[in-house]
């Protein structure tokens, strides 16, 4: 038995590692992450790339550093408890091409202006990395990323423009549809799947 | 959302707005009302259609008109003038707020983008570290405590509340520029700055409005979602970087709770993008 306790020691020291001193590490990696990730927005939403290109690029970015699963989650809100796995699913599917079809043309205007990332603190159990965008016409919008390490690398968890939580407005536009449709999910699948017959 | 502030155009529908809100009283979160804290929201809805009517009737072939005609460097310019005009109220609600670093920036950016900038037409103070920020008198009584109340869609002038509605009216009210101009009987100067502010307004956000309406599918929640949010934003004074103003007789602890540094770009732990 005595035996043992090397190993736990040794088990506890090592969590203890993991846990304690990577944290600045994250906010680094959390920092060099957003950096990144605005030199590819440059790239796929400059002004020369065709809209067919800007979705297919932007589909790829979402679906590779944001937590699509999470957010789908959140946005629902109340509703995801009271909707069947199946509409669950359906959901998730509607919903991460929904949000690529609207921001890759919401963000056409962003004709890849110069991007600084400011600086990080963390949130909770997320980090939060600040960065300020300059637009041509002088003034500056501040965009805060949200991120979180569960395995798997850095995940985006959501993006606030000028205070403003994408995600959040997301959810409060779904469960707007929902309650005027008498607190029905499968009214916005509907709607979701109506909009993107629609775009195609 | 059209016109940030005008005495002139605010006291034509203060009597509407505030009946429609019921007397301006904080109204209990409606039964299905959800967090949208939006208890009028059929009459909201209503009102809001007129709005987009007359936006796209009107505002918008205006605003567009504009933006062909002027070229950009005069648009600029135009802009930064209105801006310098609205500096007064600015200063007024910095102070009230005691947040006196940001009067500050204000006056310096007044003096430097008047004179150098020649009547506000150049703004060269966001050259020299001192960009612009906005704020208001409804930013001012919701420091002050006051709540927002049920959210209510103003003809022509778009997402309010009753504290922002009241806000507007004392801007107005305490502008120097509308005071003097009501003041010698220029009642159509004081309109045609309002006129003129909300089509440059409006001009600068002709493509980014109509993505939001095109891609939303609930363009009336989603504008709601963005409205209150980006109003808690405002007052809790985050572009500014600077904490919130501490409640007289709190503990500020070691942090300038009511800043008098100048507020600028967030200079610690820099990381450059590239």
């Amino acid at each position: 038995m005595r035996r043992f306790f090397p190993a736990i020691g040794a088990f506890l020291l090592l969590t203890g590692l993991l846990t304690a001193a990577p944290r600045e590490a994250d906010a680094q990696d959390a920092r060099a992450f957003v950096a990144n990730l605005g030199n590819q927005a440059i790239q796929v939403l400059g002004p020369s790339v065709s809209p067919a290109q800007r979705v297919a690029r932007f589909r790829q970015l979402f679906q590779n550093d944001f937590d699509v699963p999470g957010i789908g989650q959140f946005v629902l809100g109340r509703y995801w408890r009271t909707a069947s796995p199946q509409e669950q699913q359906e959901f998730l599917r509607l919903f991460q091409e929904y949000i690529v079809q609207a921001y890759a043309s919401r963000l056409g205007e962003y004709g890849g202006e110069p991007f600084r990332v400011l600086g990080s603190r963390p949130a909770g159990d997320e980090t939060v990395v600040t960065s300020q965008i300059d637009r041509p016409n002088g003034g500056r919008v501040m965009v805060d990323w949200y991120l979180t390490n569960r395995g798997g690398g850095l995940k985006i968890t959501d993006v606030y423009v000028g205070g403003v939580s994408m995600k959040v407005t997301q959810r409060d536009e779904f469960a707007s549809v929902i309650q005027r449709n008498g607190g029905r999910v499968d009214a916005l699948l509907a709607q979701l799947r109506q909009r993107l017959a629609a775009a195609r | 959302m059209l016109f940030r502030r005008s005495s002139l155009f605010v006291a034509g529908v203060v009597a509407l707005g505030l009946a429609m809100s019921g007397c301006a009283a904080p109204a209990p979160t409606a039964a299905g009302g959800e967090a949208f804290n939006d208890p009028l929201e059929d009459t909201n809805r209503a009102i809001f259609g007129v709005n987009q009517a007359i936006d796209r009737n009107v505002l918008l072939p205006v605003a567009k008109t504009y933006r062909t005609v002027l070229i950009p460097p005069m648009r600029q310019a135009f802009h930064d003038f209105m801006q310098n005009l609205n500096a007064p109220v600015v200063f007024m609600n910095d102070m009230l707020q005691g947040q006196f670093g940001l009067a500050a920036n204000t006056v310096g950016r007044v003096l430097i983008n008047t004179s150098m900038g020649m009547g506000g037409m150049f703004d060269f103070a966001t050259q020299f570290g001192i960009p612009y920020h906005s704020n208001d008198l409804g930013i001012t009584l919701a420091t002050w405590g006051f709540d927002e109340g049920p959210y209510l869609v103003l003809p022509v002038l778009g997402p309010s509340n009753p504290r922002d509605l009241a806000g507007q009216i004392g801007d107005g009210l305490a502008d120097p520029g509308d005071y003097v101009a009501s003041a010698h009987h220029r009642l159509w100067a004081s309109m045609a700055r309002a006129l003129t502010s909300g089509i440059d307004e409006r001009s600068r956000n002709i493509e980014s409005l109509e993505d939001i309406e095109r891609t939303s599918l609930d363009f009336y929640a989603t504008i709601r979602s963005l409205y209150r949010q980006r109003r808690a934003a405002q007052i809790r004074h985050e572009e500014q970087n600077l904490p919130n103003p501490a409640p007289i007789g709190a503990n500020r602890g070691t942090s300038p709770g009511i800043s008098n540094s100048v507020a600028t770009v967030p200079q610690q732990h820099q990381v450059s993008a590239k």
